[in-house]
């Protein structure tokens, strides 16, 4: 009887795990961000994690077809691209709010900046929850969409590695070029992907603006749903190996 | 629940046997045959699971779940097609091939009851319906998935999904597609004056424009046989439903002009 | 230079202007729409007792409509090339500009769904449907999703062919729907929400809380309509969005063609640190240039 690696089934959960907790990472300014009411790039948690992540996920796709599989380029390229979109788009988001909107990066929730101390709340327009994204939110995001974006590549990684050992998963289809084990598995991961953020959006419940936001505190809470969902999610995913012994 | 509305427990009937008669009758009438002309009849059972699946997102999403309505739908989608894939592969290796749907169905509600325990008990959602609804649109989900893929690919053997549905990519088609179709109509409906048989009629149209999608995708696989009835009765479906979501809206509306200026103050009751 | 990278970069850059012009039109088809952020706006209005005459879209967010519709783009070109097995130059585009035509199709239908559905339920404010506001912007708003979702189709088939990704093209196309709905949600909606929907209001501050929903709803002559807004966003939110895509499709693969390997991981590195000062010195400007809002309180 063919088993599943165990190994990939770890990482799988921690990638979920990794996902869950880059969300929490994330500015999420969600609508109020557009009229400049709260700190955050202005986009709902779910789908702003999804964009970096997935574009993290494009990186590692392309890392594991050209490197030939090899584990720790394909994460860190996940995770690399991944902050590459964010710290693109929480600048262009930000000039935005400097030239378009005139209004200053400032965050409500702190008096001073961690990164850089600078004063916050004397830049908050009124009745706001400040507006753009100040130093510590920006870097805040990075840090979340690396992570989201390399527990996004993990989860690809071994559910292409895995697929890839499945007799016949190498063909490819008429002149659609993407072999089968590439497609499921970026299939998996996206679904994947969308298990642990809304998971861990539904724990932020509307905006958080950093690692510095009071309601990042109910981290925990989702690393052991993440933990829990991506294991499931992860245990179906892998026992097609198991399923086809014979490949198809 | 107000007056003449649909209840619960009628819509997951007609969500199951629905989404699974027409893809048995898809995928049998099919093999018999040996040609693709009946593979409309799986995205017909998709589209009566749409119609399910849309309610189950109106009753859960009224609760207002703190992000947006296409969340639940997002998540349910991925554990849809996780589920489905492992459905069709477990009934392939236990050589019950005429059982896969079901299967399919029943690891959709293990992964949903997961999700639902996961948000109301960890993540401390205060929905009290969240457990059965997660599982509800997570089968619903898969229903959607199986039935429109059945359709693409003319038939739910494990190969023949893999092979037409995944490897060219279409199975995130179906995802995005079939998910917009479920979560669309409550969002688009969204309001203090909701009524569920508008929904639900905009669920169907929507359905059947999903059914559409599929109809073209099929096109590419079986060619004419499974695109042309496909897409002509999913066109009608659209027209029917489309016309009577806006007859409920005209009824619904505070008023609909053809023109005109705002309505003055004391006008607006 | 080796040639192989010449034509690589070159076809980046096809890639990347694709990607501008997506941005652009993406931006400026949620203005016409309210689509995503600000539609929490106008969909407020008639709760606080201010009828508008403006388009309510709410085909989701717009990160989560983009994929859709590209999805739908790009499974409607595939099914054409199927159908004409023509795989030269014309017949790929003739397919793609199919799949943006079949795309924007849809997305005309879903827009008039949500328009009249989420007026339809605010009925006790007496907002009332409006079917002229219907005819004339539901067309402007498909033309402006045809241009994008064909960018997108353009700029994802542009990758499949020259092997830059080994994802599905369906996929492929998802995934960058996703990332242009991002950006375009995240700073389109901004000069569109803060700006032009509370023109009446100050200049260089957010909107007060208190005023959410009191949108303007009176133009430079008559009402205003959402086409209105697009013709505002144009000259700033919708350039800068195009902007913002094209860097982050542009940036992504010109990390992985100019350089290979593990020096890719570090360019993004690098370029990510770039940000990183550039944003540092944005915010100093911000902060030196607008000053502050209240005086210092005494401690």
């Amino acid at each position: 009887m063919v088993w599943f690696s165990l190994l990939y089934w770890v990482w799988i959960i921690l990638g979920g795990i990794l996902i869950g907790a880059g969300v929490h990472f994330i500015p999420v300014g969600g609508a109020p961000a557009a009229m400049s009411q709260a700190t955050g790039v202005g986009t709902g948690t779910t789908m702003l994690a999804a964009a970096s992540g997935l574009t993290g996920l494009i990186g590692a796709g392309s890392a594991y077809a050209s490197s030939g599989g090899n584990f720790a380029y394909t994460i860190v390229m996940g995770g690399v691209s991944a902050a590459l979109m964010i710290s693109v788009l929480a600048f262009i988001a930000n000039v935005m709010y400097v030239y378009g909107a005139g209004v200053p990066l400032a965050s409500a929730k702190v008096k001073y900046d961690p990164i850089t101390k600078w004063r916050q709340d004397l830049y908050v327009s009124r009745g706001t929850e400040g507006h753009g994204t100040p130093m510590s939110s920006f870097i805040s995001g990075i840090i979340g969409a690396f992570l989201a974006g390399v527990g996004g590549a993990l989860v690809y990684f071994a559910l292409a590695a895995s697929y890839a050992g499945i007799s016949g998963f190498n063909a490819t289809f008429g002149g659609y070029p993407a072999p089968y084990y590439v497609s499921l598995a970026a299939a998996f991961a996206i679904g994947i992907f969308f298990l642990n953020c809304v998971m861990a959006s539904y724990n932020i419940g509307g905006t958080i603006e950093g690692f510095h936001d009071p309601k990042f505190r109910r981290l925990p809470k989702s690393i052991v749903a993440s933990l829990v969902v991506s294991a499931v999610g992860g245990l179906f995913a892998l026992l097609i190996v198991v399923m086809l012994p014979g490949g198809i | 629940m107000a007056e003449g509305e649909r209840s619960p427990r009628q819509l997951l009937v007609i969500g199951v046997v629905g989404g699974l008669v027409g893809i048995y009758l898809a995928n049998y009438l099919n093999s018999m045959t040996n040609t693709a002309w009946f593979s409309f009849f799986a995205a017909l059972g998709a589209v009566l699971a749409v119609f399910w699946g849309a309610d189950a997102v109106r009753r859960v999403a009224s609760y207002g779940l703190g992000t947006g309505v296409p969340s639940i739908g997002m998540l349910s989608l991925g554990a849809g097609q996780v589920a489905v894939l492992l459905g069709l592969a477990v009934a392939m290796n236990l050589k019950v091939h005429w059982a896969a749907p079901i299967i399919a169905l029943i690891l959709a509600a293990i992964i949903g009851i997961v999700n639902g325990v996961m948000a109301r008990r960890v993540i401390k959602m205060n929905i009290a319906i969240m457990e059965m609804s997660m599982t509800e649109i997570a089968m619903a989900a898969s229903l959607i998935i199986l039935g429109f893929s059945t359709a693409i690919a003319g038939g739910f053997a494990f190969d023949l999904i893999m092979k037409y549905v995944v490897a060219s990519g279409f199975i995130i088609a179906v995802f995005i597609v079939g998910g917009m179709a479920m979560l669309h109509p409550f969002n688009a409906c969204l309001g203090p004056d909701e009524r569920q048989k508008r929904t639900l009629n905009l669920a169907l149209s929507t359905g059947f424009i999903a059914m559409l999608v599929a109809g073209i995708a099929a096109g590419a696989i079986n060619g004419i046989q499974a695109a042309v009835p496909t897409m002509i009765i999913a066109i009608f479906g659209w027209i029917i439903y489309y016309l009577r979501f806006f007859a409920d809206t005209k009824e619904d509306a505070a008023a609909v002009l053809s023109t005109g200026l705002l309505p003055k103050e004391e006008e607006v009751a | 230079m080796d040639p192989q990278m010449m034509v690589e970069l070159g076809a980046l850059t096809l890639v990347g202007a694709a990607a501008l012009i997506a941005g652009v039109a993406e931006d400026l088809e949620s203005d016409v729409g309210s689509q995503s952020n600000p539609n929490s706006q106008v969909q407020l209005a008639p709760q606080m007792g201010y009828l508008h005459r403006l388009y309510n879209k709410a085909i989701s967010g717009e990160p989560a409509s983009y994929p859709f519709y590209a999805a739908i783009g790009a499974s409607t070109a595939l099914s054409v090339l199927s159908v004409t097995g023509n795989s030269g130059l014309i017949g790929v585009f003739f397919a793609l500009v199919a799949g943006a035509f079949v795309t924007s199709l849809i997305h005309g239908v879903y827009a008039t769904t949500s328009y009249m559905g989420r007026l339809a339920s605010q009925s006790r404010f007496g907002q009332p449907i409006y079917l002229d506001v219907l005819r004339t912007h539901t067309p402007v708003l498909m033309a402006h999703g045809f241009v994008a979702n064909f960018s997108v189709l353009l700029l994802s088939w542009v990758l499949i062919a020259q092997h830059f990704s080994p994802f599905p093209f369906v996929v492929l196309a998802f995934i960058w729907g996703i990332a242009l709905g991002g950006v375009g949600s995240a700073v389109g909606d901004v000069h569109l929400g803060t700006d032009r929907y509370y023109q009446d209001r100050p200049y260089g501050s957010g909107v007060n809380a208190a005023h959410s929903g009191s949108v303007v709803r009176k133009a430079e002559s008559g009402l205003r309509n959402s086409i209105d807004c697009a013709w505002f966003c144009s000259k700033f939110g919708g350039p800068l969005t195009g902007l913002g895509f094209g860097l982050v499709v542009y940036l992504h693969f010109w990390k992985e063609v100019v350089v290979t390997s593990w020096w890719s991981a570090l360019a993004g590195v690098i370029i990510v640190v770039i940000f990183v000062i550039m944003n540092t010195y944005l915010e100093r400007y911000s902060r030196q240039r607008y000053g502050t809002y209240k005086e210092e309180a005494e401690e």
